[in-house]
């Protein structure tokens, strides 16, 4: 068959130039309204908890939709390893679930694409039921609103190898809680070893400026100031222990799974965790468990990091009052309580951590975890900062790198780091 | 009963069938036309298009000219990339060329046993990258098994995944053992068709195994390792998933093992995603691979000449 040279020269045009059509500016309108009748079928998305807590969620959907007649919820669950992919994906192709488990690095792009509905538009009433550190968590630099209901919050212990710690001829039931302390005896037990032990086997991440009492935006939150006198000192210290073989060989390639298997296999005396790795030291490093100390996250400004879960509502979602109302049930403080007795997490609503399941221990490992934590939650701060994307985190942490290897000192790492973090942030 | 013809007697198709004719190779060819314009050309088109704006994975975007391949110029991680992609075709290209030919003459002879060599060299091909890629980490890890090995024996420990140079090359070395198993079989398929009179008459005129090999088999077989070389370095131009495993999702050392398939992933992926800066990079991807297969194929054309 033949077809005109035009004809095929006008399909490539086309070809060419309907994807460009695509190209345009984002729709403006005011899409907090969220008042109406809860009803019609909304779809739930959570983020890797299907595997472990089926019945739990099945359970708080059956009493949402009892309670609110007419209404149905579809329980999706998505895997934990490309999650922000995934809502990338579904809030590009405009298929982005109902009610959303977010964290709060993922709220930002979505709420400054319109996608995540203004809870102090939308349902401002429920603000007081929650923590106000947790509430403001989801809220962004530069804008107004806060675009998610807290959900569980999280902080760890930091565990540490005694057997280790008293072979370097230090006192293993005074672990360092401090920066200084870190490195003083870090360089100890480099030293003991000859270099066979490290303290730890990860690069710091921006949380690490954060607890060592560095600025990490400027005020305006328009750009990263993590660069200050704070920031070089403690990069300075790590490239001392590095250089001391006091931070693992491969910390610079390390993610958080192969820190955490460096201290099962005891090549590294400490390692941040949760309550949940005990049963997985009890279970994979018998040895290791018998010599396992537990001790307060490392910080120097006294407020351990903590890590905050939400529940988003798609602003686009046509069923907004049931998506509201449902978010708002999971999160409650009744829901929060049952889920922290599934697992170890804690409730980010007021009053909640007064609970004597938080307060009270039983003389086990697990609950003193569980109290410290609980009691360290109070005073502490989410140091993530919302804006910083996983791109801003690998040029943080390959600067850091080059610091480490000796290429550049620490505060040129610094300075160009927070230069790669502020384009990000403009383009972003 | 005479049946009845398709086709008058000059030859031509009868008028009912002519009348549906000029459409019907079109129905034939719809299903996989609509399948290559969806999943292929469709998305090459729009990559085309989406490099020359500034779009991002939430951000429609608008028309920014030739500014993202300007930035490209200037990226230090995007130099970085290219020199990792260019070095991977140079280190694995002659391996996956060589080796996969060597293999396939050793296990081409009828011997009792030979069809569990066979299956055992191509058993690394059918196995998932991603458990091959951790097995490979385990074994090179500082108190893994090679390290163990090497202590043992007085060399000391060598920090496959921890120097830069070395990671690529424990990269690239896993390619190399994965594809071996490929390429044999390609090669296995050539080496049939090699003529048993040409090697006898060969040996009869005296040419001992490495003569008749260089005389014989090499250009027998020479197409066949062009097809190798061209798609040995498509695939090593383009490599992710090794390097991604192996040197971890920064990239190595200050992400100094990064290659540009990575910095697309790295770039383009996420919700603050830049589409338009990663399509830019896959452009330029596309181009290099177009021309390293048109080099493969000039050389050869050279060599026909």
């Amino acid at each position: 068959m033949h077809i005109p040279r035009r004809a095929v020269a006008a399909a490539a045009v086309l070809a060419t130039v309907l994807p460009l059509s695509a190209c345009g500016g984002g729709s403006g309108a005011d899409s907090s309204d969220a008042s109406g009748k809860v009803e019609g079928k909304i779809t739930f998305q959570t983020w890797n908890l299907q595997a472990n807590f089926k019945d739990y969620f099945n359970g708080v959907i059956a009493d949402f939709e009892k309670k609110y007649p007419g209404t149905e919820v579809k329980w999706v669950d998505r895997p934990g390893e490309g999650y922000a992919d995934k809502i990338s994906a579904d809030a590009a192709g405009g298929t982005l679930p109902d009610v959303v488990n977010v964290s709060p690095d993922l709220v930002a792009p979505l709420a400054k694409a319109g996608l995540a509905l203004d809870l102090d538009k939308a349902a401002p009433k429920y603000r007081k039921e929650y923590l106000d550190g947790a509430w403001k968590s989801h809220q962004i630099p530069g804008t107004e609103g806060t675009y998610a209901f807290p959900w569980y919050l999280n902080t760890g212990p930091m565990f540490y190898n005694k057997r280790l710690f008293k072979d370097a001829g230090l006192d293993p039931q005074k672990p360092p809680t401090t920066y200084d302390e870190v490195f003083a005896d870090g360089l100890k037990l480099a030293e003991k070893s000859h270099g066979k032990v490290a303290t730890l086997a990860n690069v710091p991440t921006i949380e690490d400026f954060g607890r060592y009492g560095g600025q990490l935006m400027n005020k305006e939150g328009t750009g990263f100031a993590f660069n200050d006198a704070k920031g070089v000192e403690l990069l300075t210290h790590y490239k001392e222990l590095y250089d001391a073989k006091g931070l693992d060989s491969q910390a610079l390639t390390a993610t958080p799974e192969s820190s955490g298997h460096k201290f099962l296999t005891e090549s590294v005396a400490m390692n941040p965790g949760s309550a949940l790795d005990l049963a997985n030291f009890k279970k994979q490093a018998p040895s290791l468990y018998k010599n396992i100390g537990i001790t307060d996250q490392v910080s120097s400004t006294g407020k351990a990091n903590m890590y905050v879960m939400g529940v988003m509502v798609n602003a686009q979602s046509k069923r907004k009052p049931a998506a509201v109302a449902f978010a708002h049930y999971v999160t409650d403080a009744t829901r929060q309580m049952e889920f922290a007795k599934q697992v170890a997490i804690f409730p980010s609503t007021a009053g909640s951590l007064d609970d004597p399941y938080f307060t009270k221990e039983d003389g086990t490992d697990v609950t003193r975890v569980r109290v410290a934590a609980a009691k360290s939650l109070k005073t502490a701060v989410n140091y993530t900062p919302v804006l910083f994307s996983e791109q801003m985190k690998t040029e943080l942490r390959n600067q850091i790198a080059k610091a480490l290897q000796g290429k550049q000192s620490p505060k040129e790492a610094l300075d160009n780091a927070v230069k790669a973090c502020d384009r990000l942030l403009q383009q972003s | 009963m005479k049946s009845p013809s398709p086709t008058t007697a000059a030859g031509r198709p009868s008028g009912r069938i002519r009348r549906h004719l000029p459409l019907s190779p079109w129905l034939f060819a719809a299903p996989g036309l609509i399948v290559v314009g969806a999943f292929s050309l469709y998305p090459f088109f729009s990559t085309l298009v989406n490099s020359f704006t500034d779009r991002r994975t939430l951000v429609p975007g608008s028309f920014v000219g030739l500014a993202n391949f300007r930035e490209l110029l200037h990226d230090e991680m995007f130099w970085t990339g290219l020199r990792n992609s260019v070095l991977y075709v140079v280190g694995v290209v002659p391996a996956l060329v060589i080796l996969p030919l060597l293999l396939a003459m050793l296990v081409q002879r009828h011997i009792p046993g030979i069809t569990f060599f066979r299956s055992a060299f191509y058993t690394p091909v059918v196995a998932s990258i991603v458990v091959v890629g951790l097995i490979w980490v385990w074994m090179l890890d500082d108190r893994g098994l090679v390290n163990a090995v090497l202590e043992a024996v007085g060399i000391g420990k060598v920090g496959f995944l921890s120097d830069q140079w070395l990671l690529l090359g424990s990269a690239m070395t896993v390619t190399v053992w994965k594809g071996l198993g490929y390429y044999m079989i390609i090669y296995l398929a050539a080496l049939a068709n090699v003529p048993r009179e040409l090697h006898e008459a060969a040996s009869v005129d005296g040419a001992g195994v490495v003569r008749r090999f260089f005389t014989v088999t090499v250009p027998a077989i020479r197409s066949t390792m062009v097809l190798v070389a061209a798609l040995s370095s498509v695939s090593a131009f383009k490599v992710f998933s090794e390097v991604y495993l192996m040197a971890g999702p920064s990239g190595g050392p200050a992400g100094e093992d990064t290659t540009l398939v990575m910095l697309v992933q790295r770039v383009g992926t996420g919700l603050s995603g830049r589409v338009g800066y990663a399509s830019a990079i896959s452009v330029v991807i596309f181009v290099v691979t177009v021309g390293l297969m048109l080099l493969v194929l000039r050389a050869d054309r050279k060599e026909d000449a």
